[in-house]
């Protein structure tokens, strides 16, 4: 019963989805209070769940061989988990106000919902196999939230999306059959489940294949070279930007890379090879990348989307690093980032959906007219600097501690390129904020008469994220010391 | 332990104050009307005045009583499992709250006078309230985590005084100051990393707390994050190479932010060094390496050239920021040369700079308050006009050159016989000359204003001049306190002497 | 000896016989009674299938009894059994699927005629399945040539005849290669029964004798044969044939009648050479890499192509490289992944192609890719079958194209060689896939503005109007489910079958 409940969640959320666009809804608000409802149950479900945790394995179905699609619910399952779980409402209560200005709402919360479900999926899969499989539904139910508008630009974003992700996929499937054929087991068994005998001296052919894993997964975190799909999606309607493109899908990429590392072929194996110093280098490379690119971008949501890329190398960073502290750092920082990015997000989205606004140099002088959200924003810009007080500053520091004492000769490069992004974020994030509050002595505020906060619908979720910043950046220490439990399996 | 809390009430009171005034001016401005701009009626703005005035003085007599009465530590509550914010108060951080809050209440009873002719007064005054309260925090911060933490603070809470005006020459000097700000505190994070693996434990200790254990096989890479604190908080001090935003930022602030901005905020660098090089990694660990080389040299070349840049400089308040420049880095060269001596003179010449930089600047804000003035040739037969303000200017400008009995001697004598006497090869030399060189520098940049000002020369009447008169008493009185007790403290220097050869022994 | 042992040869006569009688009958009658027989040969096959796997083990079925070497042989295993059931069921769905073309594309005088030939075809394919007689198979080779040939040219414009004419050569080409195999091979052991040669070849492998004419037999009938099938680079009939003819056409030769010929060179190589010698000839490496490349360059066609039939069509050259791969890694699991690939792709591609068809339906009836924009708003059905179809065969879990993937994947890693270059081909080929199937999938849910569609006069298809294609596109949707899905069983059948051709 127990572990029902894990195919429960993942299911209801699919089939619920699927079932808006047929439901005779009479008015907007039936559907709203359908989908809140949907929503709100299956995270009410899924955090139930998370504190009576079902010991066993739940298998679905079973595909061919001894190959199965199958739940099951342990300490990085549950970190993912939880964080979605959170969010989801909250996001749904958002976009329920913004979509009303982009249409065709049923289809949207449609996918938006399956979404949640898909996203459950990853986070509860009890093997590679599982795993991989929702991993490329999560790209399939996503495509269509990207090409909402279905402007000839959110065509072609989705185009590129759908390649990246597919080609990055079928990468990682490569990494997955590897592990099916050398691993004694197929589930994630933490410290990997590699059968030496098996591999024999192919050792330089399996960190091979392991590289070609990580980049095939890490295309869905952005990792350069292949995140050039991330800013271009940013012409999506905001609560998928939001939530999608900051934490779900990005998430799910690094979660996989964590999967592949830590509970499959195992730092054990890999730590020291050159296959973690070629993965470092690219992750160190993009953490610069993302911001520099953020630095030059004029666009409000694209230069979020930059952010995104560059933070989420962090979390790979702290994945590369293949110790305990790393997986820690990582771990941290993908949940102080979830509420930082979605926050700026949501932001970015209230000046869109007031104002029609999308380039930075527009938003001069809004801050006195949408107080509220710039206030909102000016923090989470501050936390995503690292200002200490608020979260990130918590993540950085668990990462910069598990590099020092990391052995890597390129541990200390990844502490520079960390600060220098902090640096750039400050640059990127603080000129929005102070354009915003001091746009100058003459200017005419005549010329943003029509701005204004926006609802309530729109700020709660983006207090109750500044309040999560602020709790987890001022006492981060129970989350903390639970995930070190977590990864203390690492040796 | 916990009964110590109180000492928090100079943070707490100005900041509670501070954010109450931003708040009120925030909401006074979404109420506004978009096409007036009211200006606050003379009432409201006196009752301003009375609340600003009355929080600093009590936030001054609360921060000097925490300071002054005995050891008092609080750990507030831990950000992470081994880190607490920890506030402690030692010597430096007396030293330091003291001459802050002196310069703080004294540039705030000038701004009452002089924030009139720039407007948005309550955003300023909230703003000048935040800051003190985390300047104060700085001082007494026990462990690097907090120091860093009310780091960023400050440089976060003071950017708001320098686009005070909010031309966007302002914004964008205020950017610069961010940004630079922003990458020496990182620089300085940077270092922290390694010191927390490598340290027993990141709170102060005097002497350090290196563990050479947990260090050894490591000096290497910790010798380049030490010196990289050394350029990221040498930023703020307005050390080679991350200098550039002082020269820009200084000018365009309202005088007296940018007086408080020259004397106390740099001065936040310098204690940020101090605290890590004696009471984190200790002297010993770096001297002889080639990171004190390097740290002198940097030293040298700033004040150097900080001095040549004053010295072609036109504009005034410009020709102030360079000195700023080249001035805190004698105070960094003393430390640097990890000798007891010059260390105290370091720390001496940090209080006398402050009052002496502070003075200067506020003199500047004077000339510029009611006329205009910005340029030194304007300033020709000024001294006839306003004389007591130009003697005020001559007595601290002879004070920074280090003329007898001023203060400045006191602390450069400190510095030149420290250099001498420490085992640094060349530099026992080098250092002398160069702050010599320095001195007459300043002396040229300085001394040419009380000339032309006393002796305009016959025929030069500037017209301007004519209905120049001294400014009155609140802008007055501030300056004159500042430039006596320059003078005072050269003539009696011993109790202070005493008292920072006393902190530099518990820890060189 | 139970009755249902029969139904095999039943069921060849029945198919075989059904032809010629269709030709003295009308379009209509002859059409209802093709599917009538397609619908019972497929019962029967069932029926037979369902007999070998209770029985476990296959038998032999002399017609008029005479023994070896004078009769001739039907041998029946489970295999047998799966590929005919698959076949039939294939068949009746794509001619289903595509009466309504038939009925507007083919003279009304000429309709008898498509019937015979499919009737021949289904037959024939029966007869491949099923005998044991190499020059029978051979007989039947040339009679499906001749039907599919009829097949393509039964939509009468230019193309179609300049198609089969190309179609025509290209096929002879390869009978004659065939033949040529069989020939030496008759002249090196003197028989022609399939389980008699492979003894006579074991001994001849075993003394070494004859090594290099038996190399050159096994040559020519697997080139013969990848010709016939269009493995690269012998494909360059294919993309006219598969494009231009009538859609059932497309849709059952490529599913089909390629994998007849397929399923014809499994049989030699198990029941006629035997494996062991074929893994040790390098016939087999040869294969891999035209597999291999075949894989890549159909799938930079398919991408350059302007025309989605002709899109689906080089797409059906990839697919045909990965079979062809299979066998090239020269294990039981390789040749496992082939036949299940081969049943994978019938079910998908003959899909593809009868949604396509729906899809230029409501587009104008062009082909070209702009003016599919905003199809798949128009003709639900088909909108969703193409994006199943094309997911399926990008290797997207819960289809069966993912299990094809995996199935090949992990025979590759048993491979010291062949396994990397086996592996990235397949994610290149991936990344490939997707390009141009996804490509197509936007663009059908691409909206058209609204004054554009009114100038343009699209039709608009829904379900009610086309029951039977629309019925028929279902089917082939849950049956990619049921391969994606639960395809354990099927993988246990192939698996058991193999077990029984040795």
């Amino acid at each position: 019963m127990n572990a029902m409940i894990m195919a429960v969640v993942v299911l209801l959320p699919i089939l619920g989805g699927a079932l808006i666009p047929l439901l005779p809804f009479r008015k907007r608000v039936q559907m709203e209070f359908y989908i809140e409802g949907l929503v709100l149950l299956n995270s009410i479900l899924v955090i139930w769940m998370l504190f009576h945790r079902p010991e066993e394995v739940f298998i679905l179905f079973r595909l061919t061989g001894n190959l199965s699609v199958g739940f099951q619910l342990d300490g990085l399952g549950t970190v993912f988990a939880g964080i979605v779980s959170v969010l989801w409402p909250l996001a749904t209560l958002y976009a329920f106000e913004y979509m009303k200005h982009e249409g065709h709402e049923k289809y949207f919360f449609m996918f938006y919902t399956i979404t949640y479900g898909v996203t459950l999926g990853i986070a509860l899969a009890d093997d590679i196999l599982t795993l991989y499989c929702f991993y490329e539904m999560l790209t399939l139910v996503t495509l269509p939230l990207i090409m909402h508008t279905l402007s000839r630009e959110a065509i072609l974003a989705s185009r590129t999306y759908l390649y990246y992700s597919l080609g990055g996929a079928a990468f990682a499937f490569i990494g997955v059959i590897f592990i099916l054929i050398y691993g004694n087991n197929a589930q994630f068994i933490p410290g990997g489940v590699l059968d030496l005998v098996k591999i024999g001296d192919k050792t330089n052919l399996l960190l091979f294949v392991y590289v070609l894993c990580f980049m095939g997964f890490s295309v869905k975190a952005a990792m350069w070279p292949f995140g050039a799909w991330l800013p271009k999606a940013g012409v999506a309607p905001t609560p998928v930007t939001a939530l999608l493109h900051a934490v779900a899908v990005v998430k799910a990429g690094a979660f996989a890379v964590m999967r592949v590392t830590y509970y499959c072929f195992g730092t054990e194996f890999l730590r020291g090879t050159w296959a973690q110093t070629v993965l470092m280098i690219f992750v160190i490379f993009t953490i610069v990348y993302g911001c520099s690119r953020a630095l030059k971008e004029t666009h409000l949501k694209r230069r979020l989307a930059y952010s995104t890329m560059s933070n989420l190398s962090y979390i790979l960073f702290g994945v590369v690093l293949m110790t305990p502290a790393g997986l820690v750092g990582a771990l941290s920082h993908m949940i102080f980032h979830a509420a930082m990015k979605i926050c700026s997000f949501f932001c970015a989205g209230a000046v869109i959906y007031k104002t029609e606004r999308n380039y930075i140099h527009e938003l001069d002088g809004f801050g006195r007219k949408m107080p509220k959200v710039f206030i909102i924003f000016t923090i989470s810009g501050m936390a995503l600097m690292g200002v200490p007080g608020l979260c990130g500053f918590v993540s950085k520091w668990n990462l910069a501690k598990a590099a020092v004492e990391s052995t890597h000769p390129l541990a200390v490069a990844g502490i520079a390129a960390l600060l220098i992004s902090a640096l750039l974020t400050a640059i990127y994030m603080m000129t929005i904020s102070v354009r915003a509050f001091f746009p100058g002595k003459d200017f005419d505020y005549s010329k943003i008469s029509d701005v204004e906060d926006p609802n309530w619908m729109m700020i709660l979720p983006l207090v109750l994220f500044v309040i999560a910043m602020f709790i987890f950046g001022l006492h981060p220490e129970p989350l903390i010391s639970a995930l070190t439990g977590l990864a203390s399996f690492v040796k | 332990m916990m009964k110590s809390i109180w000492i928090l009430a100079p943070v707490v009171l100005p900041a509670v104050c501070g954010a109450c005034l931003l708040v009120s001016s925030f909401l006074e401005h979404l109420k506004e009307n978009d096409s007036s701009i009211s200006v606050p009626s003379p009432e409201k703005l006196k009752r301003l005045h009375v609340f600003a005035a009355a929080v600093l003085v009590l936030t001054a007599c609360l921060a000097l009583l925490a300071a002054w009465t005995g050891e008092h530590s609080v750990t507030l509550f831990y950000l992470m499992k081994d880190i607490p914010i920890y506030f402690k108060v030692d010597d430096v951080s007396r030293l330091f709250v003291t001459f802050v809050s002196i310069i703080w209440v004294l540039a705030g009873i000038y701004s009452l006078v002089y924030m009139k002719h720039e407007g948005e007064e309550k955003r300023f005054f909230g703003f000048y309230l935040l800051v003190y309260a985390v300047l104060i925090a700085l001082d007494f911060s026990g462990n690097l985590v907090t120091m860093y933490l009310f780091y960023e603070l400050m440089t976060l809470t003071s950017m708001p005084l320098v686009l005070h005006n909010g031309s966007r020459e302002a914004i964008m000097a205020a950017l610069k100051y961010l940004f630079y700000s922003m990458c020496g505190a990182y620089m300085g994070l940077f270092g922290i990393f390694f010191l927390y693996r490598c340290c027993d434990t990141l709170s102060f200790t005097a002497g350090g707390s290196l563990n050479t254990a947990l260090s050894a096989g490591h000096e290497g890479i910790l010798l380049i994050a030490v010196f990289m604190m050394l350029i990221g908080f040498g930023a703020k001090a307005g050390m080679f190479p991350l200098h550039a935003w002082l020269p820009t930022a200084h000018p365009v602030a309202p005088s007296p932010a940018s007086a408080v901005l020259s004397a106390v905020i740099v001065k936040s660098g310098v204690l940020a060094t101090i605290r890590v090089i004696f009471y984190m990694v200790g002297a010993d660990f770096i001297r002889g390496t080639w990171v004190q080389t390097a740290w002198m040299t940097l030293t040298l070349v700033t004040v150097l050239m900080g001095s040549l840049l004053a010295f072609r400089e036109p504009v005034l308040k410009k020709r102030l920021a360079y000195s700023t420049v080249s001035q805190v880095s004698y105070i960094l060269f003393g430390l640097s040369v990890l000798q007891p001596q010059a260390a105290a003179g370091a720390l001496l010449h940090t209080v006398f700079h402050a009052f002496i930089k502070s003075a200067l600047f506020l003199t500047a804000g004077v000339f510029l308050f009611q006329y205009g003035i910005t340029r030194v040739e304007d300033l020709k037969g000024i001294g006839k006009k306003m004389p007591k303000t130009l003697w005020c200017y001559t007595i601290v400008s002879l004070g920074l050159i280090g003329i007898p009995p001023t203060s400045g001697f006191i602390s450069k004598w400190y510095l030149a016989e420290g250099a001498l006497s420490a085992n640094v090869g060349i530099f026992c030399y080098l250092g002398p000359v160069v702050l010599l060189v320095s001195a007459l520098l300043t002396a040229g940049y300085l001394l040419p204003i009380t000339m032309n000002g006393f002796f305009p020369g016959r025929g030069e009447e500037n017209a301007k001049m004519v209905q120049i008169q001294e400014p009155s008493a609140g802008m007055l009185l501030p300056l004159a306190i500042l430039a006596a007790l320059c003078l005072m403290l050269g003539v009696f220097p011993n109790p202070l002497a005493e008292f920072v050869s006393g902190i530099v022994e518990s820890f060189l | 000896m139970e009755f249902v042992q029969n139904f095999p040869f039943i069921s060849i006569i029945l198919s075989l016989f059904s032809g010629p009688l269709s030709s003295i009958l009308d379009g209509k009658k002859a059409k209802r009674l093709n599917l009538a027989v397609i619908t019972i040969i497929g019962a029967m096959s069932v029926a037979v299938l369902c007999f070998v796997i209770r029985t476990g083990e296959p038998y032999v079925y002399r017609m008029g009894h005479f023994p070896a070497p004078w009769g001739n042989e039907i041998r029946v295993g489970v295999l047998e059994g799966v590929m005919a059931v698959a076949f039939c069921l294939i068949m009746l769905l794509c001619m289903l699927g595509g009466i309504r073309e038939r009925e507007v594309e083919i003279e009304t005088s000429k309709q008898n005629l498509y019937y015979i030939m499919v009737n021949l075809l289904l037959s024939s394919l029966l007869a491949l399945i099923y005998t044991n007689d190499l020059f029978t198979a051979y007989v039947f080779v040339e009679i499906n040539t001749i039907s599919a040939c009829g097949l393509i040219m039964i939509r009468q414009n230019g193309r179609t005849i300049v198609a089969a004419t190309r179609y025509m050569i290209m096929s002879l080409l390869g009978s004659g290669m065939l033949l040529l195999g069989i020939c030496f091979l008759y002249g090196l052991t003197g028989q022609l029964l399939m389980s008699n040669i492979q003894e006579a070849v074991a001994v001849l492998a075993k003394t070494g004798q004859y090594h290099i004419p038996l190399l050159v037999s096994l040559g020519m009938m697997s080139v013969g044969l990848a010709i016939k099938s269009a493995l690269f680079p012998f494909h360059g009939w294919l993309p006219d044939a598969y494009g231009y003819s009538t859609v059932s056409s497309a849709a059952i030769l490529s599913s089909l009648v390629s994998k007849g010929y397929i399923f014809l060179l499994v049989k030699i190589f198990y029941r006629v050479i035997g494996f062991d010698i074929v893994r040790d000839s390098k016939v087999i490496n040869v294969l891999f890499v035209f597999g291999i490349s075949g894989m890549i360059m159909g799938s930079l066609d398919a991408i350059r192509a302007k025309d989605i039939r002709r899109m689906i069509a080089y797409s059906s050259v990839a697919q045909i490289g990965y079979i062809y791969m299979g066998f090239g890694l020269g294990t039981t699991e390789g040749v496992i992944a082939s036949i299940f690939h081969i049943l994978s792709h019938a079910a998908t591609k003959s899909l593809l192609f009868i949604s396509a068809s729906g899809i230029t339906d409501v587009s104008g009836k062009h082909k070209d890719f702009f003016e599919l924009t905003g199809a798949g708003y128009r003709n639900k059905v088909a909108g969703v079958a193409f994006t199943v179809g094309s997911l399926s065969m990008v290797g997207f879990p819960l289809f069966s194209g993912f299990i094809s993937k995996i199935l090949f994947a992990q025979a590759a890693v048993g491979h010291t060689f062949k396994m990397l270059p086996t592996l990235i081909a397949l994610a290149l080929s991936t990344v490939l896939n997707t390009v141009y199937f996804l490509k197509t999938v936007i663009r059908i849910y691409t909206p058209v503005p609204k004054k554009e569609l009114e100038e343009k006069n699209y039709v608009t298809i829904t379900m009610k109007e086309q029951p039977v294609k629309s019925a028929a596109l279902i089917c082939f949707i849950v049956l990619n489910l049921i391969l994606g899905l639960f395809s354990q069983p099927i993988v246990t059948l192939i698996e058991n079958g193999l077990k029984m051709f040795a």
